[in-house]
């Protein structure tokens, strides 16, 4: 192939290796690199001059980091001449902020991994399912606090120690305790600082998280991408922040490959969708296949629980149902800020299935697994449901924090992800036999070839490669 | 008509700096949450409505590990006010990062400075206040007003209230800096002298030449920077073997980054002394630090007061 320049970023070399090697080329010398203060520093080692060049950049890892060696690549090779600039985002990173679990303030609930995962949504389903919340065992110690803290999903609360650490010689990422950049707020801020964003000066006004989408779009815009090409964008309407053409590939065609060859009786099994907003993606999926479908729909009623204690999910709610030594202990710890947000314990949050699964194999299909807990919890709700096996189907695994415990203990049987994102980790850590990587490099291969060439890349949407 | 009052908001590279710019303006700052998710993206919550309000969010370039992250926390903040209705935005970003890259020096080479331009216009920033730009060409990259302050008087009082002023020779440690010395000595009246490097790559220096006697004279090495400290260290052990009686470093930002604690133990150097454009984590004797708070404070208020900046240029408010 004439005047194509494919070049790596840090974040996954192995991927464009074998883009690459699809393509009968290799990838183009570039060094890469940080300069001793920090910043980036890269040096492009040949001619881009008139050439076709795709840059290739999956957001994961240190996402920050790789994006502003992207950023900088791609204006690299646009100001020495490049004639086009594409960027290859395997996977999209600020695609999606994280629905839960979060504190009230936007930032995520990290929780500490620990030996048992309950996967319990709060609260149960309606249907018969059995309630099987853990109850704090020794009451007043330390321990039995931190079990309500776990359970409960969207305490505004931080954990005292709120950094994943490594456990079962599992190597999670490392401890950013020495970073500036707080993952949850601290309980001591925490406390003082939610008095004063939930206080009387402040009370119309709502909070809310800033949604990096369209600046991420810009970003790349104005460093020079004339191009984009992505898998499986979390919302397809982030193809319109663009004001350049984006390519959005799907994952779908080898997801069903995976299915047919390689589940035995999929014909009996059933596609879940493990939250509302992917019900398309799994539907589309169960379609293709002549599968039936089900869901799992949560939602959040405002509204006092009148159900069954364990039903009530709320701030602090936790406290409330816990036996008294736990509430008096509590009262000095994070639990005492329940009273500072009285308007989230009004909410309740119930999650439902819809659909038959007793006696089936699930498979839950979704774009994406960060902290794991949809899916983790999804499955959990599966197999009470009757499922016999549950297999997970994910394009992007980015299994960040403790997800990969959590998963590894969890009722998932399987899980399929896609290399996308690096999963090298996830497959030492769960083992071969639980995990099954799919190869997309064969799709973005081709994709480049066809944009190179000029022809169209509309069938790879619908065939696999 | 609206109250378009002064919204503070700071970031997480240095909240000291940004504490300190409050309490000289008498605001406090504004509740934000900048946190990081477990997958490493940057999320923002802003705490208060800035509808119509003047924002300043205060962001420096800083971090061995985090300078991209809180490069994109202060893109992601501005784009945050940008589309909560914020009135005018301003970047005040003490230290730019990636100013250092700021030529094609060699082929291909990304002109970062000129990214960070662009994105921070990009993101809807409508006015950039930084200090002691490395090459004042970068105001240039921007489409939109730059206000490059100096650091100058607040490092000429202390000049004048610290060292012995007599018996002084300030020196530059390279040719670029020469401007920025020949400025500060005529001010002081003192004579200056001039350290020629050769350097073959980034955070290396190999040959130096100095032009001027420094023979029993207290030296000032003044420069914009120390990063890795190589060119101080170096700079201060030829003017010791020249003669000089001793050598004080003042810099405008103290990175220190890689080995510079180790380097400047070791160094002969009796002081070193920095402005707080970032945030110094060095426990030597020998450290010394002039807050230039009041500066930026000052700037702001001018700013959203619609005064002249100018005055900021040659006086340093207490």
């Amino acid at each position: 192939m004439n005047n194509i320049v494919v070049f790596a970023g840090s974040s996954d070399p192995y991927l464009v290796k074998k883009i690459c090697e699809n393509l009968s080329i290799k990838p183009s010398q570039v060094k890469l690199g940080k300069f001793s203060n920090g910043e980036t520093s890269i040096s492009i080692m040949e001619s881009v001059r008139e050439k076709d060049v795709y840059v290739i950049q999956s957001g994961c890892g240190h996402v920050n980091d790789n994006f502003m060696e992207l950023l900088i690549l791609l204006n690299a090779c646009k100001t020495a001449s490049a004639s086009r600039v594409t960027a290859v985002m395997p996977y999209f990173c600020y695609s999606r902020q994280p629905d839960i679990p979060y504190t009230a303030k936007g930032a995520p609930l990290i929780s500490k991994p620990k030996e048992k995962y309950t996967f319990e949504s709060h609260p149960g389903t309606p249907v018969s399912s059995i309630l099987t919340t853990q109850r704090p065992t020794s009451p007043g110690a330390r321990r039995a606090v931190e079990d309500i803290l776990e359970t409960t999903i969207i305490s505004t609360l931080s954990l005292e120690q709120p950094i994943p650490k490594k456990s079962n010689g599992g190597e999670l990422h490392k401890s950013p305790s020495q970073s500036r950049i707080p993952m949850v707020p601290e309980r001591k801020e925490n406390s003082s600082e939610m008095g004063s964003f939930f206080n009387a000066n402040n009370a119309g006004y709502k909070l809310w998280v800033a949604q990096a989408g369209t600046l991420i779009a810009n970003l790349l815009t104005t460093a020079g991408a004339d191009h984009v090409i992505t898998m499986d964008l979390h919302d397809a309407q982030f193809q319109g922040f663009f004001d350049i053409p984006v390519d959005n590939l799907y994952c779908k065609p080898i997801a069903q490959n995976y299915i047919q060859y390689n589940i035995p009786n999929y014909q009996d099994a059933v596609i879940v969708s493990p939250d509302a907003g992917g019900a398309k993606r799994a539907a589309s999926i169960a379609d293709a296949l002549e599968l039936s479908f089900a869901l799992i729909h949560k939602e959040r009623r405002s509204q006092l629980p009148k159900g069954p204690p364990d039903a009530s999910l709320t701030s602090g709610g936790g406290a409330v149902l816990s036996p008294k030594p736990l509430v008096s202990t509590s009262l000095n710890g994070p639990l005492s800020s329940q009273d500072m947000n009285p308007s989230s314990s009004k909410y309740v949050q119930t999650t439902m299935l819809v659909g038959d699964v007793r006696n089936k194999i699930c498979i839950i299909v979704d774009d994406l697994v960060d902290t794991s807990y949809t899916i983790t919890r999804a499955a959990k709700l599966l197999k009470d449901q009757g499922a016999t096996t549950v297999y997970a189907l994910i394009t992007h695994g980015v299994f960040s924090g403790d997800a990969l415990n959590r998963v590894s203990q969890s009722a998932i049987d399987k899980i399929i992800v896609t290399n996308t994102v690096p999963q090298d980790k996830t497959v030492s850590f769960l083992g071969k036999k639980r995990v099954h990587v799919l190869d997309v490099s064969r799709i973005f291969a081709e994709s480049i070839r066809r944009i190179h060439n000029g022809e169209s890349i509309s069938m790879l949407f619908e065939h696999g490669w | 008509m609206s109250s378009n009052s002064v919204k503070l908001l700071s970031g997480n590279s240095h909240p000291e700096l940004a504490e300190k710019i409050a309490k000289v303006l008498g605001l406090s700052l504004a509740k934000i949450g900048v946190y990081q998710y477990s997958n490493k993206e940057t999320s923002v919550t802003i705490g208060e409505s800035i509808r119509d309000e003047d924002v300043y969010i205060i962001q420096t370039g800083t971090g061995e590990q985090e300078i991209n992250d809180f490069l994109m926390e202060l893109l992601i903040m501005i784009h945050a006010c940008r589309t909560a209705s914020a009135r005018r935005i301003t970047a005040v970003i003490p230290n730019f990062p990636y100013a250092r890259q700021d030529k094609k020096d060699k082929s291909r080479a990304p002109i970062t400075a000129k990214l960070i331009a662009n994105l921070l216009e990009t993101a809807g920033c409508d006015h950039v206040i930084t200090m002691d730009l490395h090459a004042s060409q970068i105001q240039g990259f921007f489409h939109i007003p730059v206000d490059n302050l100096y650091a100058e008087p607040s490092v000429l009082n202390y000049i004048r209230k610290n060292t012995d002023i007599a018996n002084t020779i300030l020196v530059s440690p390279d040719a670029g800096g020469a401007k920025r010395v020949a400025s500060i000595a005529d001010k002081l009246d003192l004579n200056f002298a001039l350290i020629h490097k050769e350097r073959q790559k980034a955070n290396e220096v190999s040959r130096m030449v100095l032009v001027g006697d420094v023979r029993g004279k207290s030296c000032l090495l003044v420069d914009d920077m120390a990063d890795t400290c190589g060119t101080l260290v170096k700079a201060s052990d030829m003017l010791l073997d020249n003669g000089a009686k001793e050598v004080i470093a003042v810099v405008t930002h103290g990175i220190f980054s890689g080995s510079a604690r180790e380097k400047l133990k070791n160094s002969r150097l009796s002081r070193i002394v920095c402005t707080n454009t970032v945030p110094v984590d060095l426990d030597l004797e020998i450290f010394d630090q002039i807050d230039i708070s009041p500066t930026l404070a000052e700037a702001i208020r001018r700013l959203h007061n619609g005064e002249s900046v100018s005055y900021l240029f040659t006086h340093a408010p207490v």
